[in-house]
């Protein structure tokens, strides 16, 4: 597989550093698990943490803070986490492993050729997230966001003016961006998609159909 | 003694003067930390409680050869402020059904922590490589989360030098993790 498009070197720091909304972290670290160069520049970004740590001015604990986590540690057995059970049907046979372990909505048909199906994160504050199939071919509307929106491909490809999408690719689209991709004519394309706010359709189509299009 | 030796020796024999010199150390820079980041005492505390608890819990996971003790005790830290954070949307959400109440570990997975083996040796080269004044402007804006205009006076230079510098560091860095091969 080469990756040929990476998310912002801003989102990965903000990624490491833990201030993404969980859909948005959802997607990057998926692009992640798969691209070698952001996964280091997402390490050096941790060790760079480290540091900072360790040169940060110490704040005293409150005086019985140790008595009071030793008396925890008694209570504690090892292998305390619960695993998610894993969804009955998985949308999809081969998805990432941090994908298989998350819920899914009610898949969803949002106009021809396009259904999607959505990740049910427990405390995602702005940005949703779903699974997109989209057709071979299909065409999307001309569309900009409100918000943002964090793709990253896991089949097929699609492609826009600022080129070709195939699987472990990132794409990032904000308000400045406003762009019409075209699905890969050979097979359909599925994407894990962080988006926050509206789209925006363009064109009398886009007008006319945009009431129908639930996003 | 090397910290990655006492959380060796808690995760091996259960020692606990071994886990008291990691709270005497991390805890209250931890503290530190999340204070100077915005988070009011009483939050810092109770997750730098946590947090140490969870290295007294994990410290069979963590991997000498990863990115270090420090940096390993920052992730658990950063972990749980999300969590923290997330509980107090979903208190929020308490009233609406259909919510799943617990904290689930949906992205903290195996495969997303901390690079290992060949990557930590090229992100330490790296590092070692990037100019101090680079490292510097980098931690400040991403981990000390300070606005560009706080950190143009603490640096006494201009507003556009922040970003152009912060930019340039970004962009030194990727070019450094990719030559050390």
């Amino acid at each position: 597989m080469t990756i040929n498009h990476h998310p912002p070197d801003e989102l990965l720091a903000d990624f490491a550093t833990g201030r993404l909304d969980e859909a948005d972290h959802l997607v990057v670290a998926v692009h992640i698990a798969q691209c070698p160069a952001c996964r280091r520049f997402a390490g050096a970004m941790e060790h760079l943490a480290g540091a900072t740590l360790e040169e940060t001015a110490p704040v005293a604990m409150k005086a019985d803070a140790f008595a009071a986590i030793v008396a925890k540690l008694d209570e504690l057995q090892p292998a305390p986490r619960a695993d998610v059970p894993p969804p009955d049907v998985l949308p999809d046979d081969d998805l990432p492993e941090i994908l298989r372990r998350c819920r899914f909505g009610k898949q969803r048909r949002v106009a021809p050729g396009l259904k999607l199906q959505p990740i049910i994160l427990p405390s995602a504050k702005q940005s949703r997230a779903f699974l997109l199939w989209s057709a071979p071919g299909a065409r999307m509307l001309q569309h900009s966001h409100s918000g943002t929106e964090l793709t990253c491909v896991l089949k097929g490809s699609f492609s826009h003016e600022a080129g070709r999408y195939g699987p472990g690719d990132f794409d990032f689209g904000d308000g400045d961006v406003d762009h019409q991709p075209v699905v890969g004519p050979d097979e359909p394309c599925l994407c894990l998609v962080a988006m926050s706010g509206d789209l925006e359709l363009h064109g009398l189509l886009g007008r006319l159909i945009s009431p129908f299009v639930r996003l | 003694m090397e910290w990655a030796e006492l959380i060796g020796r808690v995760a091996v024999h259960g020692d606990r003067d071994a886990f008291r010199l990691l709270f005497e150390h991390f805890a209250p820079r931890v503290k530190g930390l999340l204070m100077k980041i915005g988070t009011d005492a009483d939050t810092a505390e109770e997750i730098a409680q946590s947090t140490l608890l969870a290295v007294w819990r994990k410290a069979a996971q963590f991997d000498p050869s990863s990115g270090g003790a420090a940096a390993w005790i920052f992730t658990i830290a950063r972990n749980l402020r999300i969590d923290a954070a997330r509980r107090a949307v979903r208190q929020a959400r308490a009233d609406q059904p259909g919510f799943i109440d617990e904290a689930d570990d949906v992205v903290d997975s195996p495969e997303i922590l901390m690079t290992r083996g060949e990557d930590v040796s090229r992100v330490a080269a790296a590092l070692l490589r990037l100019s101090e004044e680079q490292s510097r402007v980098v931690r400040m804006s991403f981990i000390e989360e300070r606005p560009h205009a706080d950190i143009a006076e603490s640096l006494g230079i201009p507003l556009g030098t922040v970003k152009s510098r912060i930019r340039l560091a970004m962009n030194r860095l990727r070019d450094l993790l990719d030559e050390s091969t």
